[in-house]
């Protein structure tokens, strides 16, 4: 269980734009152990996506890797040619995306859409096929699955169209899915389904799972371990737990309170995130989430901060983990939810 | 945050039909009654498709209402107006919209954008004090008056959800309708978002219909709530009373659905699953909305009214 | 960029990347100035930032995109020169359109300067009997060849010669820049005055049916419903007689002219344009910004002109540029038929019907008004497009 099915080693991935180089991630490096679900957690801009999309090496052409290696059991796969890693996606690695509709070929019956994997990749003639397509729609929750084979992605809902994505990455029996906010856009009571449905297909295939979302209720739902992202970095990695009960930077904080739960009640004050995420044309020096952190120190204008070490599982790049900063814990913090000042920007 | 109990908005059998091909209608709302009082926040929350936006805009006069009443300040504004009765509704009822892009015109200026109302209602005869007022606006939202002469393509969407709300407050509005105000946003910008409407509210003592499908933002912000689904509204209460005691099992699944960041409790939580079927409703057994608690309405018929009473779960 | 060069700008970018990740032990290593461990921002309120640019109007920030796309650039460009030309053209040669000079009929085009490098030279070239070549005298430039040519069983020595129809007909101290027709008229102030002619016709049937189209189109489409049903009903019936049948009864009815011609231009060419428009009502009609208006009281007169439209010009101005070569091609088809300008009024119609008589011999009668319809349409297209791009409504305003 400790082994390490996918280990991403300090990433650097730069766009080539008419503006200039987006630096999109700036040294991002973690490791998916076989059989969890790490959350990866982030505001837009943060460069989730972004790693989802290098991982399985569909980045426009316009991206430069210009350090960093993500080893998939022991394979970097930045250095496989294009059609090792045609083989390598749909067999090893799967990708769901956030649009259940466009993933979809409208006009290709979803029976076919599921099939023909199977039959480019595996070579099943076309009964075999079809029995497999067939169980699988069962297998995720799709009613009456030989009526509905011949059916196309309009007759059927959002939620049902996410199930057949799932069917299409499980075909070839991956060992790794990647899904990239795979239930934002759908309604709350679907979204508990499919997450039970990834969480039971984990469990029946020993899948390792990344998650990307920007809520925490789902990360707390479906994730073992989470990694916080902000300006292309990671800033925080750590269990659950650790995240949820002990997180130690601010921007951790932020997320943590700036939303209501159902558990709030109208009383708490929101600990807002003022200004917006920093352009990465020309990312700032030092901590990128400085001019938008209350508890930033001269330091944090002046320097990044390394990943320090909490515990084995925990880690943060925050200044206020060196012995030298003033002791913040996030209690404090939300102690002085109260203060006044740096409300919005 | 009630002043002298005096009601805003009212609500009665609201109705919105929409006709389509082959004589199928869609009832998009179908017998909707509530209230609001002057002050309060109440927040219609429901999934894709529940009604909730309809419902607005037709309170709103956007559509016409197939059947019902709505009454703003104890008179009747469904149906044609008169002139001053429409001056009235035009300027003392607004609403914020759900996409920031599209809820600015790109051709206009943003001073020109949020004086439109006041221009269009004729509510301040001197320019010079529109412009004051436009700029105390600004301020308001967070933004500052060298904005003004911008256009919506140069603001983030953050921003742009900030001016349609001074937009909504500039004409000193007794009603608010949200429809959605965060949902387009950036999840940090939502809290942003969010914050300045709750900060708002409570310095300016503003009425609001808070229509969202997030029922903990909508938890949150609002003091009452309607659960609406497939046009009608199957539970109504306070806040806290409706998360501590849901009665309607669409509202108990709903509840259970939402994920709560908090692993301990998380993942001890149930998922209760709901399906429309299971009331059993037919002709001669239509559910109407009942109190089964004072302030707390849920939506029943007659059989799962008295097991109700006697302390059964549905 | 090609494969090559992508891993190459890669390569170099790999080399000139040094960045340092931050090492944790290293740095607890390191004495840091306790001073930079203070926070100073706790009670700071960060505004927004104050825009440091202009704010950038919808026709300047279109023009900005415009002026970034070099093909629609040049296409500008060509297109002023060609409207300058038709109005200066013939203005700037000593004959008039009609001035005709008879016996200098048919000669080719002769230009001062490139008349030295062998083009445009004034001269054709021509297969005559040896015997006639002393007629021509003077006028031979240059013997190309000489051959025999077996004529029912005679052998008569032939030549191909060049000669110089200007010295041939006595014009030796004129130049026609785009040589003359067949009664000796200027081809370059004809041409010209064709294109002048025909700029006109295009523009002002265009602009007319803009108009209508775009009333039509506003109505039709943001009042819906029945209205917007009879109305299209209405379009749809005009749309389908045909066009060249159309015209031919209104010429025939109202004699050729200009007047008539724009008449005929403008009886269906609206229908686009309103069904344009019709669609971009549909568009935005529902958006909320309308609504918004809508709420706060806004009467329609108000929504149309002022929330609308203004969003709408964009493809307006973008389709009536791109109308205007179709309306300066259908008149060009409609005189080449006959059914065109009279003479000895000129529209590059009428110069490609007469061209076409003579096609083989006298090409440069075709060529010239052929080449000025051909840039022009293509000129208009490509400027249409780069104006279409730079309005687009999709860029602006969209998150970077």
């Amino acid at each position: 269980m400790n082994e390490k099915i996918l280990q991403v080693k300090d990433l650097h991935l730069h766009f080539k734009t008419y503006s200039g180089m987006v630096q999109a991630l700036r040294g991002v490096s973690f490791d998916v152990y076989k059989g969890e679900t790490l959350a990866i957690v982030g505001e837009s801009g943060s460069g989730k996506s972004v790693t989802t999309k290098a991982i399985t090496r569909l980045l426009t052409q316009n991206a430069m890797i210009l350090r960093g290696s993500i080893a998939y059991k022991g394979n970097d796969l930045l250095k496989l040619s294009e059609s090792e890693m045609c083989h390598i996606r749909g067999n090893e690695i799967s990708l769901i995306f956030q649009d259940p509709l466009s993933a979809l070929d409208p006009v290709m019956k979803i029976g076919r859409q599921i099939t023909e994997a199977l039959r480019v990749k595996k070579q099943m003639s076309r009964s075999e096929a079809k029995a497999k397509a067939i169980e699988l729609m069962h297998s995720v929750g799709i009613p009456d699955p030989v009526i509905r084979y011949n059916e196309y992605p309009f007759q059927f809902s959002g939620g049902m169209r996410q199930r057949i994505v799932i069917a299409i990455d499980l075909a070839c029996e991956p060992e790794l899915l990647i899904c990239d906010e795979p239930t934002t856009a759908l309604d709350v009571t679907i979204q508990s389904q499919i997450l039970e449905l990834i969480k039971d297909m984990q469990r029946k295939r020993n899948l390792s799972v990344i998650f990307i979302t920007h809520d925490l209720g789902v990360v707390v739902n479906i994730a073992d371990r989470v990694c916080v992202m902000y300006a292309g970095k990671i800033i925080e990695v750590g269990t659950v737990n650790d995240i949820f009960y002990s997180p130690q930077h601010p921007y951790t904080w932020s997320l943590l309170s700036s939303m209501p739960s159902l558990q709030s009640s109208a009383k708490d004050k929101l600990m807002v995130i003022p200004g917006t995420p920093p352009n990465m044309l020309h990312p700032p020096k030092g901590d990128a989430f400085a001019a938008r952190n209350r508890y930033a120190m001269t330091i944090d204008f002046e320097r990044e901060p390394p990943l320090f070490r909490i515990s084995d599982t925990h880690y943060a790049a925050t200044w206020l983990l060196h012995p030298d900063a003033p002791a913040m814990t996030w209690e404090d913090a939300k102690h002085a939810r109260g203060i006044k000042g740096g409300t919005q920007a | 945050m009630s002043e002298n109990n005096q009601i805003v908005l009212e609500v009665k059998h609201l109705c919105k039909y929409f006709h389509g091909r082959k004589g199928m209608t869609t009832k998009a709302v179908d017998d909707v009654s509530f209230y609001i009082k002057k002050g309060e926040t109440f927040g219609l929350v429901g999934e894709s498709g529940c009604g909730k936006t309809t419902t607005g805009r037709t309170i709103i006069r956007l559509y016409k209402p197939t059947g019902g009443e709505v009454w703003f300040n104890a008179e009747r504004i469904d149906g044609p107006l008169n002139r001053e009765k429409t001056k009235r509704v035009t300027s003392k009822m607004q609403m914020i919209f759900q996409d920031p892009v599209a809820s600015l015109n790109p051709r206009m200026t943003v001073e020109e954008i949020i004086c439109e109302g006041a221009k269009i209602n004729k509510l301040f005869t001197n320019s010079a004090d529109l412009r004051k007022q436009m700029e105390h606006m600004l301020d308001l939202v967070g933004l500052t008056k060298e904005h003004a002469t911008r256009y919506p393509h140069e603001f983030s969407g953050g921003q742009r959800q900030r001016i349609a709300i001074a937009r909504a407050l500039l004409t000193n509005p007794e009603l608010i309708i949200a429809d959605e105000p965060i949902s387009s946003l950036d999840v940090s910008i939502q809290a942003q978002v969010l914050n300045l409407l709750n900060e708002l509210r409570h310095e300016l003592g503003l009425t609001i219909l808070f229509v969202a499908h997030n029922l903990s933002v909508v938890k949150y912000f609002s003091e009452r709530i309607g659960v609406m689904n497939k046009g009608r509204i199957v539970e109504m209460a306070d806040s806290e009373k409706l998360y501590e005691n849901p009665v309607h099992p669409y509202t108990k699944s709903l509840l259970s659905a939402i994920p709560i960041p908090d692993p301990i409790i998380e993942k001890n939580r149930e998922r209760i699953k709901y399906d429309i079927g299971m009331h059993g409703y037919n002709a001669s057994c239509m559910p109407a909305m009942h109190e089964v608690e004072p302030g707390h309405f849920v939506l029943l018929s007659q059989p799962e009214l008295e097991r109700v009473k006697r302390g059964e779960a549905l | 960029m090609s494969k090559k060069s992508r891993e190459r700008v890669l390569k170099q970018a790999q080399a000139s990347f040094h960045y340092e990740t931050p090492n944790p032990e290293s740095v607890l290593k390191e004495k840091l100035p306790k001073k930079q461990f203070k926070m100073n921002q706790m009670d700071a309120y960060l505004y927004d930032k104050i825009f440091e640019t202009e704010p950038i109007g919808f026709f300047r920030d279109a023009w900005l995109r415009f002026r970034a796309n070099r093909a629609s650039l040049i296409a500008l460009i060509i297109i002023s020169l060609v409207v300058v030309l038709a109005i200066i053209g013939p203005m700037i040669r000593p004959y008039t359109f009609r001035t005709q000079h008879t016996e200098f009929g048919v000669l080719p085009p002769r230009i001062q300067g490139l008349e030295k490098l062998g083009i445009c030279d004034g001269t054709l070239v021509y297969n005559l009997q040896k015997s006639e070549l002393e007629d021509y005298g003077d006028s031979v430039v240059k013997i190309l060849d000489e051959y025999i040519w077996v004529y029912r069983g005679r052998e008569i020595e032939m030549v191909t010669v060049k000669i110089n129809m200007y010295i041939r007909r006595g014009a030796q101290d004129h130049y026609f820049w785009f040589g003359t027709d067949n009664i000796g008229r200027d081809m370059f102030v004809r041409v010209w005055r064709g294109a002048r002619i025909s700029l006109l016709i295009g523009l002002v049937s265009v602009i007319i049916n803009c108009f209508i189209g775009v009333v039509y189109g506003s109505i039709s489409g943001y009042y819906g419903g029945k209205v917007d049903m009879i109305m299209q009903r209405i379009t749809d019936t005009l749309g389908a007689i045909p066009f060249l049948v159309i015209s031919i009864l209104f010429i025939m009815v109202l004699g050729a002219g200009i007047q008539s011609f724009i008449l005929v231009l403008i009886l269906v060419n609206w229908i686009p344009m309103s069904r344009m428009i019709r669609a971009q009502f549909y568009r935005y009609k529902d958006y909320e910004y309308v609504m918004a208006s809508r709420i706060m009281g806004a009467k329609d007169r108000k929504l149309i002109f002022r929330h609308i439209l203004p969003n709408a010009i964009g493809p307006i101005i973008t389709q009536a540029t791109l109308a205007i070569p179709g309306a300066i091609f259908a008149e060009s088809f409609l005189s080449y038929l006959g059914l065109g300008i009279q003479a000895p009024e000129p529209s590059i119609g009428v110069l490609l019907a007469e061209g076409q008589k003579v096609l083989t011999s006298s090409p440069h009668l075709t060529l010239f008004p052929a080449m000025i319809v051909s840039i022009l349409m293509l000129a208009f297209n490509i400027f249409g497009n780069g104006l279409r791009d730079a309005f687009d409504p999709r860029l602006r305003g969209t998150e970077q």
